[in-house]
Protein backbone atom coordinates (compact mmCIF):
# COMPACT_ATOMS: atom_id res chain seq x y z
CA UNK A 1 0.00 0.00 0.00
CA UNK A 2 1.38 3.29 -1.13
CA UNK A 3 2.01 5.50 1.83
CA UNK A 4 -0.31 8.66 2.77
CA UNK A 5 1.74 11.44 1.77
CA UNK A 6 -0.85 14.04 3.23
CA UNK A 7 -3.58 13.62 4.99
CA UNK A 8 -7.43 13.18 2.79
CA UNK A 9 -10.12 16.15 2.85
CA UNK A 10 -13.69 15.17 2.07
CA UNK A 11 -14.82 19.16 0.97
CA UNK A 12 -18.24 17.71 0.81
CA UNK A 13 -18.19 17.48 5.26
CA UNK A 14 -16.11 20.93 5.31
CA UNK A 15 -17.80 23.65 6.93
CA UNK A 16 -15.37 26.77 5.84
CA UNK A 17 -14.47 27.22 9.58
CA UNK A 18 -10.48 27.90 8.39
CA UNK A 19 -8.90 25.86 11.51
CA UNK A 20 -6.88 23.74 9.39
CA UNK A 21 -5.51 26.18 7.45
CA UNK A 22 -4.76 29.04 9.89
CA UNK A 23 -3.68 26.73 12.49
CA UNK A 24 -1.11 23.97 9.81
CA UNK A 25 2.43 24.52 11.46
CA UNK A 26 3.51 24.40 7.93
CA UNK A 27 1.48 26.52 6.51
CA UNK A 28 0.51 23.71 3.80
CA UNK A 29 -3.00 24.49 3.60
CA UNK A 30 -4.38 27.48 2.07
CA UNK A 31 -8.15 28.30 1.80
CA UNK A 32 -9.93 28.11 -1.25
CA UNK A 33 -13.89 29.35 -2.38
CA UNK A 34 -14.46 25.31 -1.95
CA UNK A 35 -12.31 24.80 1.68
CA UNK A 36 -8.77 23.83 1.95
CA UNK A 37 -6.31 22.88 -0.50
CA UNK A 38 -2.49 21.64 -0.08
CA UNK A 39 -0.22 24.57 -1.40
CA UNK A 40 2.55 23.41 -4.07
CA UNK A 41 5.37 22.85 -2.65
CA UNK A 42 4.07 20.44 -0.75
CA UNK A 43 4.97 21.33 3.13
CA UNK A 44 2.84 18.78 4.44
CA UNK A 45 4.95 16.72 7.90
CA UNK A 46 1.51 14.80 8.50
CA UNK A 47 2.59 15.68 11.47
CA UNK A 48 -1.54 15.10 12.19
CA UNK A 49 -2.59 18.49 13.99
CA UNK A 50 -4.87 19.43 11.22
CA UNK A 51 -7.18 16.14 11.66
CA UNK A 52 -7.47 16.51 15.40
CA UNK A 53 -8.73 20.08 15.28
CA UNK A 54 -11.28 19.73 12.00
CA UNK A 55 -14.34 20.18 14.04
CA UNK A 56 -16.78 18.32 11.04
CA UNK A 57 -14.45 15.16 10.65
CA UNK A 58 -13.43 16.73 7.44
CA UNK A 59 -9.92 15.65 7.48
CA UNK A 60 -8.62 11.96 7.35
CA UNK A 61 -5.01 11.18 8.59
CA UNK A 62 -4.51 7.32 8.49
CA UNK A 63 -1.67 5.47 9.73
CA UNK A 64 -0.68 1.90 8.03
CA UNK A 65 1.23 -0.17 10.30
CA UNK A 66 4.36 -2.52 9.29
CA UNK A 67 7.04 -4.77 10.25
CA UNK A 68 10.56 -2.91 9.44
CA UNK A 69 13.23 -4.64 7.31
CA UNK A 70 15.36 -5.00 11.57
CA UNK A 71 12.24 -5.83 13.63
CA UNK A 72 12.88 -9.55 13.78
CA UNK A 73 15.60 -11.40 16.21
CA UNK A 74 17.93 -12.96 13.73
CA UNK A 75 17.46 -16.84 14.71
CA UNK A 76 20.90 -18.21 13.80
CA UNK A 77 19.85 -21.83 13.89
CA UNK B 1 -29.03 -12.59 -7.37
CA UNK B 2 -25.71 -14.04 -9.18
CA UNK B 3 -24.32 -17.01 -7.88
CA UNK B 4 -20.84 -15.70 -8.38
CA UNK B 5 -21.70 -12.50 -5.73
CA UNK B 6 -21.01 -15.50 -3.30
CA UNK B 7 -17.24 -16.51 -4.41
CA UNK B 8 -16.16 -12.79 -3.10
CA UNK B 9 -16.96 -14.03 0.14
CA UNK B 10 -14.17 -16.56 1.02
CA UNK B 11 -15.82 -18.43 3.53
CA UNK B 12 -18.62 -19.47 1.64
CA UNK B 13 -16.66 -21.47 -0.80
CA UNK B 14 -16.74 -24.52 1.89
CA UNK B 15 -20.63 -24.10 1.10
CA UNK B 16 -22.41 -27.14 -0.99
CA UNK B 17 -23.98 -25.85 -4.18
CA UNK B 18 -27.24 -26.41 -2.86
CA UNK B 19 -26.61 -24.16 0.14
CA UNK B 20 -25.04 -21.54 -2.20
CA UNK B 21 -27.81 -21.97 -4.45
CA UNK B 22 -30.41 -21.00 -1.81
CA UNK B 23 -28.55 -17.99 -0.52
CA UNK B 24 -28.31 -16.60 -3.84
CA UNK B 25 -31.80 -17.24 -3.99
CA UNK B 26 -32.75 -14.49 -1.19
CA UNK B 27 -29.47 -12.94 -0.69
CA UNK B 28 -29.33 -9.48 -2.54
CA UNK B 29 -26.40 -6.91 -2.03
CA UNK B 30 -26.06 -2.80 -1.41
CA UNK B 31 -23.68 -0.53 -1.92
CA UNK B 32 -23.17 1.87 1.02
CA UNK B 33 -21.13 5.27 1.29
CA UNK B 34 -17.96 5.94 3.75
CA UNK B 35 -19.66 6.81 6.72
CA UNK B 36 -22.80 5.38 6.47
CA UNK B 37 -24.68 4.63 9.62
CA UNK B 38 -25.75 0.77 8.83
CA UNK B 39 -27.02 -0.36 12.15
CA UNK B 40 -28.18 1.61 15.53
CA UNK B 41 -27.45 -0.04 18.90
CA UNK B 42 -30.57 -1.07 20.56
CA UNK B 43 -32.77 -0.88 17.33
CA UNK B 44 -34.80 -4.53 16.66
CA UNK B 45 -32.06 -6.73 14.23
CA UNK B 46 -33.58 -6.51 11.13
CA UNK B 47 -31.18 -7.83 8.81
CA UNK B 48 -27.68 -10.01 8.79
CA UNK B 49 -24.74 -9.25 6.26
CA UNK B 50 -21.60 -10.41 4.70
CA UNK B 51 -18.94 -7.97 3.67
CA UNK B 52 -17.87 -8.09 -0.11
CA UNK B 53 -15.56 -5.20 -0.12
CA UNK B 54 -14.63 -2.26 2.27
CA UNK B 55 -14.06 -2.14 5.71
CA UNK B 56 -16.44 -1.21 8.43
CA UNK B 57 -16.68 -0.64 12.48
CA UNK B 58 -18.71 -2.01 15.54
CA UNK B 59 -19.11 0.57 18.17
CA UNK B 60 -20.64 1.20 21.48
CA UNK B 61 -21.08 4.99 22.95
CA UNK B 62 -20.91 5.64 26.47
CA UNK B 63 -23.53 7.93 28.31
CA UNK B 64 -20.76 10.85 27.97
CA UNK B 65 -20.32 10.19 24.19
CA UNK B 66 -16.98 7.89 24.71
CA UNK B 67 -16.41 5.89 21.74
CA UNK B 68 -14.89 1.77 22.29
CA UNK B 69 -15.05 0.02 18.92
CA UNK B 70 -15.77 -3.48 19.39
CA UNK B 71 -14.77 -4.71 16.17
CA UNK B 72 -13.72 -3.96 12.63
CA UNK B 73 -15.12 -5.77 9.53
CA UNK B 74 -13.38 -6.61 5.87
CA UNK B 75 -13.91 -8.61 3.08
CA UNK B 76 -16.04 -11.97 4.24
CA UNK B 77 -16.80 -10.67 7.89
CA UNK B 78 -20.56 -11.52 8.88
CA UNK B 79 -22.29 -8.40 10.28
CA UNK B 80 -25.12 -8.42 13.21
CA UNK B 81 -24.63 -12.26 13.41
CA UNK B 82 -24.69 -12.12 16.86
CA UNK B 83 -27.60 -9.96 17.48
CA UNK B 84 -29.83 -11.91 15.12
CA UNK B 85 -29.06 -15.10 16.92
CA UNK B 86 -29.57 -13.59 20.40
CA UNK B 87 -32.94 -13.95 22.09
CA UNK B 88 -34.29 -10.01 22.13
CA UNK B 89 -33.19 -9.65 18.74
CA UNK B 90 -31.53 -5.92 19.18
CA UNK B 91 -28.85 -4.75 17.24
CA UNK B 92 -26.04 -5.54 19.73
CA UNK B 93 -23.83 -2.56 18.17
CA UNK B 94 -23.73 0.60 15.84
CA UNK B 95 -22.20 -0.68 12.79
CA UNK B 96 -20.37 2.22 10.22
CA UNK B 97 -18.80 2.08 7.34
CA UNK B 98 -15.27 2.91 6.97
CA UNK B 99 -14.65 2.99 3.24
CA UNK B 100 -17.26 2.53 0.04
CA UNK B 101 -18.53 -0.71 1.22
CA UNK B 102 -20.00 -3.65 -0.66
CA UNK B 103 -22.57 -6.01 1.49
CA UNK B 104 -24.53 -9.20 1.26
CA UNK B 105 -27.76 -8.69 2.60
CA UNK B 106 -30.07 -11.49 4.51
CA UNK B 107 -33.36 -10.81 5.95
CA UNK B 108 -33.51 -12.42 10.02
CA UNK B 109 -36.23 -14.36 8.49
CA UNK B 110 -34.47 -15.84 5.28
CA UNK B 111 -31.24 -16.00 7.83
CA UNK B 112 -33.14 -18.25 10.29
CA UNK B 113 -34.82 -20.30 7.81
CA UNK B 114 -31.32 -20.75 6.12
CA UNK B 115 -29.94 -21.93 9.19
CA UNK B 116 -32.63 -24.32 9.59
CA UNK B 117 -32.42 -26.13 6.38
CA UNK B 118 -28.79 -25.99 5.53
CA UNK B 119 -26.62 -27.37 8.53
CA UNK B 120 -23.07 -26.67 6.96
CA UNK B 121 -24.43 -22.86 6.99
CA UNK B 122 -24.95 -23.48 10.31
CA UNK B 123 -21.55 -24.70 11.28
CA UNK B 124 -20.08 -21.90 9.26
CA UNK B 125 -21.97 -19.14 11.14
CA UNK B 126 -20.74 -21.40 14.55
CA UNK B 127 -17.46 -21.08 13.52
CA UNK B 128 -17.81 -17.44 13.05
CA UNK B 129 -19.66 -17.03 16.40
CA UNK B 130 -16.50 -18.73 18.00
CA UNK B 131 -13.90 -16.58 16.27
CA UNK B 132 -15.97 -13.39 17.72
CA UNK B 133 -16.23 -14.23 21.24
CA UNK B 134 -12.33 -15.73 20.59
CA UNK B 135 -11.69 -11.90 19.85
CA UNK B 136 -14.23 -9.97 22.27
CA UNK B 137 -12.51 -12.28 25.13
CA UNK B 138 -9.31 -10.95 24.21
CA UNK B 139 -10.74 -7.29 24.09
CA UNK B 140 -12.12 -7.71 27.60
CA UNK B 141 -8.86 -9.07 28.78
CA UNK B 142 -6.50 -5.97 27.02
CA UNK B 143 -9.19 -3.72 28.52
CA UNK B 144 -9.15 -4.91 32.28
CA UNK B 145 -5.89 -6.21 32.48
CA UNK B 146 -3.09 -4.31 30.50
CA UNK B 147 -2.22 -0.60 30.48
CA UNK B 148 -3.07 1.98 27.27
CA UNK B 149 0.64 1.36 26.38
CA UNK B 150 0.52 -2.13 26.45
CA UNK B 151 -3.30 -1.97 24.32
CA UNK B 152 -1.50 0.46 21.89
CA UNK B 153 1.84 -1.89 21.58
CA UNK B 154 -0.27 -5.14 21.05
CA UNK B 155 -2.40 -3.02 18.53
CA UNK B 156 0.63 -2.16 16.30
CA UNK B 157 1.49 -5.24 16.21
CA UNK B 158 -1.45 -7.05 15.28
CA UNK B 159 -2.06 -4.29 12.67
CA UNK B 160 1.47 -5.31 11.63
CA UNK B 161 1.00 -8.67 11.53
CA UNK B 162 -2.29 -8.86 9.34
CA UNK B 163 -1.93 -10.20 5.60
CA UNK B 164 -3.06 -8.64 3.77
CA UNK B 165 -2.16 -4.82 5.36
CA UNK B 166 -5.25 -3.45 6.42
CA UNK B 167 -6.80 0.03 5.39
CA UNK B 168 -5.55 3.03 7.68
CA UNK B 169 -6.20 3.91 10.97
CA UNK B 170 -6.56 7.05 12.04
CA UNK B 171 -5.14 8.35 15.62
CA UNK B 172 -8.90 8.27 16.46
CA UNK B 173 -9.85 5.24 15.56
CA UNK B 174 -6.89 3.76 17.37
CA UNK B 175 -7.95 5.66 20.54
CA UNK B 176 -11.41 4.33 20.29
CA UNK B 177 -10.25 0.66 19.59
CA UNK B 178 -8.02 0.33 22.44
CA UNK B 179 -10.24 2.48 24.74
CA UNK B 180 -8.38 5.84 25.24
CA UNK B 181 -8.80 9.32 23.91
CA UNK B 182 -6.73 10.83 20.76
CA UNK B 183 -4.38 12.47 22.68
CA UNK B 184 -2.90 9.79 24.63
CA UNK B 185 -2.54 7.31 21.67
CA UNK B 186 -0.62 10.60 19.99
CA UNK B 187 1.92 11.29 22.60
CA UNK B 188 2.68 7.35 23.51
CA UNK B 189 3.76 7.03 19.61
CA UNK B 190 5.71 9.95 20.35
CA UNK B 191 7.48 8.09 22.98
CA UNK B 192 7.69 4.85 21.23
CA UNK B 193 9.53 6.94 18.28
CA UNK B 194 12.16 8.15 20.90
CA UNK B 195 12.39 4.85 22.22
CA UNK B 196 13.23 3.56 18.91
CA UNK B 197 10.63 1.08 18.87
CA UNK B 198 8.62 2.54 15.83
CA UNK B 199 9.62 5.07 12.95
CA UNK B 200 7.19 7.18 11.37
CA UNK B 201 7.51 9.11 8.16
CA UNK B 202 4.14 10.22 6.88
CA UNK B 203 1.96 7.97 7.67
CA UNK B 204 3.60 5.07 7.50
CA UNK B 205 4.50 3.51 11.17
CA UNK B 206 7.08 1.00 11.00
CA UNK B 207 7.54 -1.35 14.04
CA UNK B 208 10.93 -1.66 14.76
CA UNK B 209 11.94 -4.08 17.19
CA UNK B 210 9.49 -7.23 17.82
CA UNK B 211 11.08 -8.13 21.23
CA UNK B 212 11.24 -4.97 22.84
CA UNK B 213 7.62 -4.29 21.51
CA UNK B 214 6.32 -7.83 22.77
CA UNK B 215 7.58 -6.67 26.06
CA UNK B 216 5.48 -3.43 26.31
CA UNK B 217 2.75 -5.49 25.29
CA UNK B 218 3.09 -7.36 28.37
CA UNK B 219 2.95 -4.40 30.77
CA UNK B 220 0.24 -4.82 33.40
CA UNK B 221 -2.08 -1.56 34.43
CA UNK B 222 -0.95 -2.28 38.27
S1 LIG C 1 -0.85 17.15 8.71
FE1 LIG C 1 0.13 18.86 9.81
S2 LIG C 1 1.48 19.77 8.28
FE2 LIG C 1 0.02 18.49 7.15
S3 LIG C 1 -1.64 19.89 6.59
FE3 LIG C 1 -2.22 18.92 8.52
S4 LIG C 1 -1.54 20.36 10.11
FE4 LIG C 1 -0.47 20.88 8.21
S1 LIG D 1 -10.91 22.45 9.81
FE1 LIG D 1 -12.29 21.03 8.70
S2 LIG D 1 -14.20 22.16 8.51
FE2 LIG D 1 -12.63 23.67 9.04
S3 LIG D 1 -11.90 24.43 7.03
FE3 LIG D 1 -10.56 22.74 7.61
S4 LIG D 1 -11.48 20.95 6.61
FE4 LIG D 1 -13.04 22.55 6.62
Amino acid sequence: MADPITPSINLSLCNHCTLCAVLCPEDALTMREQGPVFNIPLTCTYCLECEGLCPTGAIRAPLTVTWGAQSESINLS
Amino acid sequence: MENDVLSKIPMFSSLQPDTRLAISRCAFTRQLAPGYTLLIEGMPAEHGYFLISGEARALRMNPEGRVQVLARFSNGDPINLISLLSKDKANRATIETLSEVTVLVLSASDFHRLINRFPDFSALLLHQLATRLAKMTDLAADLSLYAVRARLARFLIELADLKPSPAGWTQDEIAAHIGTVRDVVGRLLRDFEAAGLIQRQGGQITLQNRDQLAAVAQEQDL
